[in-house]
């Protein structure tokens, strides 16, 4: 498998664009974020973030309509490309195949068992 | 409809800027929209400061990077790019060759000003900064802390001092007394004429204090029988051109005996550093033979300096050594000694009158302000017509950045044309420096050693300076005139933001204030100078003439009666005090009688008889001395050498002349009575007279006559128009009395002139100065109006075809200038009053600030405003409508 270039931040945005398909954009992830986590995440990051994942072809973005809360400014829409689920597919399948592998025992201990 | 919220207008104002252009649309927005979303859920203050961390949040490259245009830009500094420059920017300036001219002349004058007063700045600063051990030199100055008038500050210190100080503390390394002489040198005995020589009295330790490379003999060590004289290599080559001195005799032309005396040449040395306070033409050697000091109210008085070993701690030292001092003197600290490091005695020696060689500090720090300031002006005409120019340009400014410019390369092409004419002005300048150096030389009365021809190290500073002036003073335009939009500015539309109106408004305002204040002063210091140069000073200086002291050897009446046939000479005196030569021949402190505690100081004055007239006092009281009263003059020399307790009793009864305020201050009511404290019978009264100049508040004077004088002086009182005819015939006596015997005659009148050098070269600095600030802020005004008038062609000719006269443009063209003055002049005058009042306050006797100095100040000003704007506006007001309003 080749070297993984998605950042743990990177990886809970191309997350988070995903599951909030087809309305994903700065402030919605950044909103989705600060809920799930429960720390204030800034914009700026987000938007870094998510340039840095089109960049790289992960998603993919155009300009959608404007708002009145954006003083008339349109926002950028981001949706996931196909290369990008497959990277998160991988991330994923790398996650859960090193989770099968902790023996019940160590589960137990760490007081994550959930049988 | 939702009502809209948004953040703050500053924030978000912040936010745009950090934000790269092509990210704005998006990001901004997300911003806004978030602040919303948080204003609804928490309010507005959570939401103000979760927006403030957005906009911090913004601070990383990706957000603020710029996008690149896409295309490659020309480099700023190729050397293609500057070729451009400086064509384009040459051309610019031979175009317009009057605002070049007015710029040109304007940075030359300043720039030239700044160099002349540079030079001498660092001359005086370079004194004395050249010997190897020149940081642990010092010499003793000694403060009598006297109760009324502060305290008394003197080179001199008991004689013994600095030997006692040796022995006392090891710290001393060496000392030496050091003082000046004057001896007329010749070769041979019998020669007739002596070259003026400058001497520098030292110790023979002094070898081991200041670096003096010796040439050839053997001077270090004292040859014992004649005086021993070290000559300068330069002195050496004009006193006897080609001819080896070492260890020959020379001669000097004496004022106290009859015969000249042998000096005896015991080597050459290299000169003697010129820019030290030290400098002369010869060394004359003393042996060290000082008596041990002893505290016994007997003191000789000598210069001494003392040098320490490197690394002492000089405040520590000095407070030891005073702590002696106080000790040994049994005077509760009212004497006390300051060392007074050898690099600061040529700048900081106000207080030494004996001092031949030194520089006012106070001067120095006047004259660099005022140069610091012209330049100031010139760099602000720089600024106010570029600006003003500003309007011309902004077409091409426009052209040049749609034909893709960049600002940068727009701003590069304005600071090249600065830079051009800082260069230009440089030239000139340097031309003129050179030119006017030996001028400015004469005028000082010395030498400059460090200029910017002989010192390249110190040229390139200054071009480095002037390089950052240039710099500083081009960067305000060329920022302004880049700055505009080129789509306006090519409509025409200039936008309302042109604030440099209001910023030339204040620098025209400063710059007048600074020349009215420059012109005050001029007044005021000639004022001063006049007050003190035609002061009565109660006698007559005029067609006075004085010889120097000398001695007389028995010959003094002799001579006298042979003067007085001189056709032309109304009355002679031989005397012990002449004007300009101190206070008086002896100063003692007497009981006050009206307060017991209190002494106060008289001081004496003696001649023969005839002092008073010759002088021209003005007798108010009682008799003048007479031949007739044998009490009037005492034989005092041959008395007090026969034996001194006689002289004194004799000179219990002696008859006096009291001026004024010493008989007020001594409470005389009787003539005729002794005066008890003051040893003396006062015969008559005259009224005050000033014994020394005018820095000093009148003396409480006796006047004393003696008879048969061995030495002193003598003033002869001519007739009008006969001084010359008077002064040949004194010569023509002297050859005859004393054959080998020094002459000076002086007229008394031009010794108290000469007094008042400082202040007469203060006031011709200033006069030289003010005409050189008026002409700049002059020119600069000149500037702007030509501007004023070339950008309001139009209006001028709509209005005179509408029917305004020619006066009515004229009033509108000069109006808003004339309000500047007249705002210079409210803001200068209080300025100039303080200031000007404080330097008066180092004069007793001050002229007073009228009222009509101001208003002369500000008309003049104005008269100066109003001749330099109506030559442009009447030319403006008289062009023809037609070719103005035709013109597109």
């Amino acid at each position: 498998m080749r070297r993984s270039d998605l950042g743990e931040f990177e990886e809970i945005v191309l997350l988070t664009v995903a599951a909030t398909a087809p309305k994903a954009y700065s402030v919605v992830i950044a909103e989705e974020l600060e809920k799930e986590t429960g720390f204030p995440v800034s914009t700026g990051a987000v938007h870094a973030a998510l340039q840095r994942l089109e960049q790289k072809g992960y998603l993919s973005s155009y300009l959608g309509e404007a708002t009145q809360e954006r003083g008339g400014r349109r926002k950028r829409l981001f949706t996931i490309t196909a290369f990008g689920g497959k990277i998160l597919n991988e991330a994923r399948a790398v996650r859960e195949s090193l989770w099968n592998r902790i023996e019940p025992e160590t589960l137990a201990k760490i007081g994550l068992d959930f049988s | 409809m939702k009502k809209n919220i948004l953040p703050p207008k500053w924030l978000d104002r912040l936010a745009t800027k950090l934000c790269a252009p092509h990210l704005r649309e998006e990001l901004i927005g997300d911003l806004q929209e978030r602040y919303a979303m948080r204003f609804e859920r928490s309010g507005r203050q959570k939401a103000f400061f979760f927006y403030l961390r957005e906009v911090f949040g913004l601070l990383r490259l990706s957000v603020i990077r710029r996008k690149s245009s896409g295309y490659s830009s020309i480099p700023l500094f190729s050397s293609e790019m500057l070729a451009n420059y400086f064509k384009i920017g040459t051309r610019v300036l031979l175009k317009n060759r009057g605002y070049s001219f007015i710029h040109l002349t304007g940075l030359a004058i300043g720039l030239w000003a700044c160099m002349i007063v540079a030079t001498v700045v660092i001359d005086s600063l370079s004194y004395d900064r050249q010997w190897s051990r020149g940081n642990d030199i010092y010499r003793i100055v000694t403060e009598d802390q006297k109760g009324n008038s502060g305290p008394e500050r003197m080179t001199a210190s008991h004689e013994g001092l600095a030997q006692e100080l040796e022995k006392l503390f090891p710290e001393v390394e060496t000392w030496s007394a050091f003082s000046y002489a004057e001896r007329h040198f010749k070769p041979n005995e019998l020669d007739e004429y002596g070259l003026k020589t400058e001497l520098l009295r030292m110790d023979t330790t002094a070898w081991n204090m200041l670096d003096i490379h010796v040439t050839s003999g053997n001077p270090r060590r004292y040859i014992p029988g004649n005086q021993n004289v070290i000559l300068s290599k330069s002195f050496a080559e004009r006193f006897a051109p080609g001819k080896d001195l070492v260890g020959k005799l020379i001669y000097d032309i004496p004022t106290y005996q009859d015969k000249a005396n042998p000096y005896l040449v015991t080597g050459i040395i290299d000169d003697l550093p010129y820019n030290s306070h030290l400098r002369a033409d010869a060394i004359l050697l003393n042996v060290k033979n000082v008596a041990p000091y002893a505290v016994n109210g007997f003191y000789s008085f000598a210069q001494n300096y003392v040098m320490l070993h490197p690394g002492t701690d000089v405040a520590a030292f000095s407070k030891k050594a005073n702590h002696w001092y106080t000790t040994i003197n049994k005077d509760r600290g009212k004497m006390r000694l300051e060392l007074q490091p050898l690099k600061y005695i040529y700048l900081h020696s106000a207080f030494s009158d004996a001092q031949r060689i030194k520089g006012n500090a106070d001067a120095i720090y006047i004259f660099s302000g005022i140069a610091l300031l012209l330049l100031f002006i010139a760099c602000v005409n720089f600024i106010n017509l570029s600006t003003a120019k500003a309007f011309a340009r902004l077409k091409e400014a426009g052209v040049r950045r749609i034909l893709s410019g960049s600002r940068y390369q727009l701003i590069l092409q304005l600071l090249t044309e600065t830079l051009i004419l800082f260069g230009a002005s440089i030239v000139v300048a340097t031309t003129f420096y050179n030119l006017s150096i030996e001028s400015v030389e004469e005028f000082l009365g010395h030498r400059l050693v460090q200029t910017f021809t002989t010192n390249p190290e110190m040229a390139l500073y200054a071009s480095a300076i002037v390089f950052l002036t240039a710099l500083f003073t081009g960067l305000y335009p060329a920022w302004l005139i880049s700055g505009f939009k080129p789509s306006n500015t090519l409509r025409g539309i200039i936008t309302g933001t042109f604030g440099a109106n209001s910023l030339r408004k204040s620098l025209v305002v400063v710059q007048f204030s600074i020349s009215i204040v420059v012109l005050l002063a001029t007044i005021v210091v000639w004022k001063q100078l006049d007050l003190m140069k035609n002061k009565d000073l109660g006698y007559d200086k005029k067609h006075l003439l004085g010889i120097d002291y000398v001695s007389w050897d028995g010959k003094a009446d002799a001579f006298k009666a042979e003067v007085q046939r001189i056709p032309g000479v109304v009355r002679t005196s031989i005397t012990r005090w002449l004007p300009s030569q101190g206070g008086g021949f002896m100063m003692r402190q007497v009981p006050d009688p009206a307060d017991a505690e209190k002494r106060i100081k008289v001081w004496f004055v003696a001649g023969d008889v005839d002092l008073p007239e010759t002088l021209g006092l003005k007798l108010s009281g009682g008799r003048t001395f007479s031949k007739q009263y044998s009490t009037d003059a005492l034989n005092a020399d041959s008395l007090q050498q026969a034996d001194f307790m006689k002289f004194e009793q004799a000179a219990m009864s002696q008859a006096s002349m009291l001026t004024e305020s010493a008989a007020k201050m001594l409470n005389v009511k009787d003539l005729n009575k002794q005066i008890r404290n003051a040893h003396t019978i006062p015969v008559g009264i005259v009224s005050d007279f000033y014994n020394e100049s005018l820095y000093e508040p009148i003396k409480p004077t006796i006047i004393l006559a003696h008879r048969a004088m061995q030495d002193g002086g003598m003033l002869i009182r001519v007739q009008p128009g006969t001084e010359k005819q008077v002064d040949a015939g004194i010569h023509r006596l002297w050859k005859q009395f004393y054959p080998a015997k020094l002459l000076e005659v002086n007229q008394i009148e031009e010794l108290l002139d000469k007094q008042y050098e400082a202040e007469n070269r203060l006031h011709q600095l200033f006069m030289f100065f003010s005409g050189l600030t008026m002409f700049l802020s002059a020119l600069g005004i000149f500037g702007l109006v030509v501007q004023a008038a070339e950008q309001r062609s139009k209006e001028v000719g709509i209005r005179k075809v509408l029917g305004a006269s020619v006066a009515g443009i004229v009033a509108l063209l000069s109006k808003d200038f004339i309000k500047l003055v007249i705002i210079a002049i409210v803001l200068a005058s209080p300025l100039a009053w303080l200031s000007l009042n404080k330097w008066l306050e180092h004069y007793p006797y001050r002229t007073e600030m009228n009222w009509w100095i101001f208003v002369i100040t500000g008309l003049s000003a104005i008269s100066i405003t109003i001749l330099t704007i109506s030559f442009q506006a009447v030319r403006a007001a008289l062009a023809d409508p037609v070719k103005s309003l035709r013109n597109e």
